[in-house]
């Protein structure tokens, strides 16, 4: 059976939130940044042992603050995959508040919680960050494509449960 | 007339198209996107695919800001009613965005800029942190195998020796002396930029120190053909609160590197009041000399950790001297500077701002024996306890005690053969090892003094350390270590602190 979900993409500005859905559908990375502004949808096929599933992926423009997102880019939406650059404090400083934000907002929809850009971390500072990074469900690098598919797997699976 | 403006700039920008409920383009007036009659609006972007189920419900108005459709941004409108079929219409407002796209990149970009420089300069403190700690670690452990061949020189000294034989050996201590020197320098410069180093106030005697230092530059200066002075204001305080041995390392550092710049003419030392009030004073020293000089863009590194301004191999050294210097200064709360004239000579100044005493009783002076060498009757003898896993401090200590004739010496290579020995025997004084393979001569001294019985609560117990990195005199207080002789030792250092505790 085939369905189609929309799935948003939530998180700062500049996190690779474009990067990982251009790893996932086209598989190619850039190290060049260009801003998003509104939002790009792309559409891609995930398929579950069960189900056939065309995502359609909605890359956002990034934004500090979750609740100034515009509520039209997030209506109707069956995922979310919350995105926070593991290299910058600022977008995982507030996680729990903005998941939060979600919870209540959007109670239905599930979650999937990257941090990005783990290719340019070291150790030390994994460690230092481990309290804040805990609510991760995944770490990713577009650059390489580590655990990209598995992201968007991952909430694949969690919207068809 | 409007109309034609509407044709020219408001039509050709928006787009009205009329679906059915399934999704099928049932009118479209193509301005912007082609659509033909009949196909699956779905198919033409997936943004239609995501908003088709939204339409289910009439009286619905959704809007949609900067969507990006083909080549164009777009605002789309999706307005449902009871009776009629959707209608949904499409704004081209592509310029408009595209603007809005340059001042956000900018603005982005500088933010994610700042806060990755912020990170890099966090992973470049870490290394720096983990550098400190390596060179540290490593000057520690150069030291006990210095310790060894300092210690067997000095015995090796004492044996008969041709004049050639004591030339050479001669030459070993002074290139061990100038290497523990250079230990030294990069541990403390260590412990400063970590934060460990302490200055400790004492009164001191301040004329003293001036004399020591005299002596010992005097001398070096003659060794060059140079002269060696020191001008001293009458009014500053013979007795004065603070680290004595900072000030003289302080000292010892400029007079070295002057002398060491210096071919002709004259080192001087300049110590004046600048000023004093109550118990406060605040005293400048001025170090000048005749030698080769600083060019003026280089007069700021001078105090730079591991540069060297001079590179040239007639003047070695390790470019610490003065880093350690300026750290210690401002340690002691004070302020250094440095002027120069390249083939006219340096200066450098620094004041301090320090304390002394108003009503001061000098100690009594000391007698002869302890002045100098010391000696042990060997009528009386002492059962000493050494905790230490390194064979060749273990062979030094034994000899150094064994040329007394004054004591029993046993050795316990780790804490818990330790524990065993002083249930065993009841020793007069304990030398330990701050290091050890089980324990650490902290946590060994403190069970020590609790032993059944409070056997050991007086006993002195003088610790044997390689660095005291962070170990301030507070940390060994507390273990109940009585006090500590530092790594490499001399004979007489040695013995020195035996006999302070042992009369």
């Amino acid at each position: 059976m085939t369905v189609s979900k929309k799935i948003v993409l939530l998180g700062h500005f500049g996190v690779g939130k474009t990067s990982l859905v251009r790893r996932f559908v086209e598989n190619t990375f850039s190290d060049n940044y260009k801003v998003t502004i509104g939002v790009h949808i792309l559409k891609k096929e995930v398929i579950l042992p069960e189900n056939q599933v065309n995502l359609i992926i909605w890359d956002i423009e990034g934004n500090e603050d979750i609740s100034a997102t515009r509520s039209s880019y997030l209506m109707g939406s069956h995922g979310f995959i919350y995105v926070f650059d593991t290299t910058r404090r600022s977008t995982f400083e507030h996680l729990e508040h903005d998941l939060d934000h979600l919870r209540n907002h959007y109670n239905n929809v599930p979650v999937t919680v990257v941090g990005n850009k783990n290719d340019l971390i070291t150790p030390a500072h994994l460690r230092e960050n481990r309290p804040l990074f805990k609510r991760a469900d995944f770490f990713t690098s577009a650059r390489t494509g580590k655990n990209v598919e598995l992201i968007f797997e991952d909430v694949t699976k969690k919207m068809m449960s | 007339m409007l109309e034609t403006y509407k044709k020219q700039y408001l039509y050709p920008k928006v787009q009205f198209v009329v679906i059915t409920k399934n999704g099928k383009v049932a009118e479209s007036d193509d301005s912007l996107f082609p659509l033909r009659r009949g196909t699956d609006i779905t198919g033409f972007h997936p943004f239609f695919e995501s908003i088709l189920p939204l339409t289910d419900r009439a009286g619905e108005h959704l809007s949609y800001s900067c969507v990006h459709i083909k080549d164009r941004i777009c605002d789309v409108d999706c307005r449902t009613f009871k009776d009629k079929d959707p209608l949904i219409v499409i704004h081209d407002l592509t310029e408009h965005y595209q603007s809005l796209q340059t001042v956000a990149q900018k603005r982005n970009e500088t933010v994610i800029e700042t806060e990755v420089l912020t990170l890099q300069n966090t992973y470049l403190q870490e290394k720096e942190a983990f550098k400190r700690t390596f060179i540290a670690n490593f000057s520690h452990e150069i030291r006990n195998p210095l310790t060894g061949v300092f210690s067997f020189t000095e015995m090796l000294e004492k044996t008969q020796l041709s004049d050639e034989q004591y030339d050479l050996v001669e030459i070993i201590k002074s290139l061990c002396q100038d290497l523990n020197i250079m230990i030294n320098d990069i541990l403390d410069l260590s412990k400063i930029e970590v934060g460990k180093f302490f200055i400790n106030n004492e009164i001191f005697d301040f004329n003293a120190l001036l004399e020591s230092i005299n002596f010992i530059y005097s001398t070096k200066a003659r060794q060059k053909n140079l002269q060696f002075h020191i001008h001293r204001d009458e009014n500053i305080p013979q007795y004065i609160e603070g680290d004595r041995n900072r000030i003289k390392q302080v000292l010892a550092n400029i007079i070295e590197n002057a002398i060491k710049f210096t071919d002709k003419g004259q080192v001087a030392l300049y110590v004046r009041l600048n000023n004093k009030r109550a118990n406060k004073i605040n005293i400048q020293f001025e170090v000048t000399d005749t030698g080769i000089g600083i060019a003026k863009e280089d007069i700021d590194d001078i105090f730079t950790s591991f540069t060297q301004v001079h590179k040239d191999s007639k003047y070695p050294g390790t470019g610490l001297g003065l880093a350690i210097v300026k750290n210690l200064v401002n340690l002691m709360e004070g302020d250094i500077s440095a002027g120069s004239e390249p083939g006219k000579g340096t200066s450098i100044r620094f004041n301090l701002r320090l304390k002394f005493p108003l009503h001061h009783k000098p100690r009594q002076i000391k007698n002869q024996e302890e002045e100098g060498n010391i000696l042990f009757n060997n009528r009386n003898k002492y059962n000493v306890l050494l905790i230490e896993d390194n064979k060749i401090s273990q062979i030094i200590v034994l000899k150094i005690l064994a040329s007394q004739g004054s004591f029993f010496l046993d050795i316990a290579e780790n804490g818990s053969q330790a524990l065993d020995r002083i249930e065993e025997t009841r020793y007069d004084l304990i030398l330990m090892d701050i290091r050890l393979p089980d324990v650490t001569g902290y946590e060994l001294a403190t069970v020590i003094r609790n032993t059944p019985e409070k056997k050991y609560a007086g006993t002195p117990i003088i610790a044997l350390s390689g660095s005291m990195m962070g170990d301030g005199k507070k940390k060994y207080k507390k273990a109940g270590i009585s006090d500590i002789l530092q790594k490499p030792f001399k004979e007489q250092q040695l013995l020195k602190k035996l006999k302070k505790f042992l009369k």
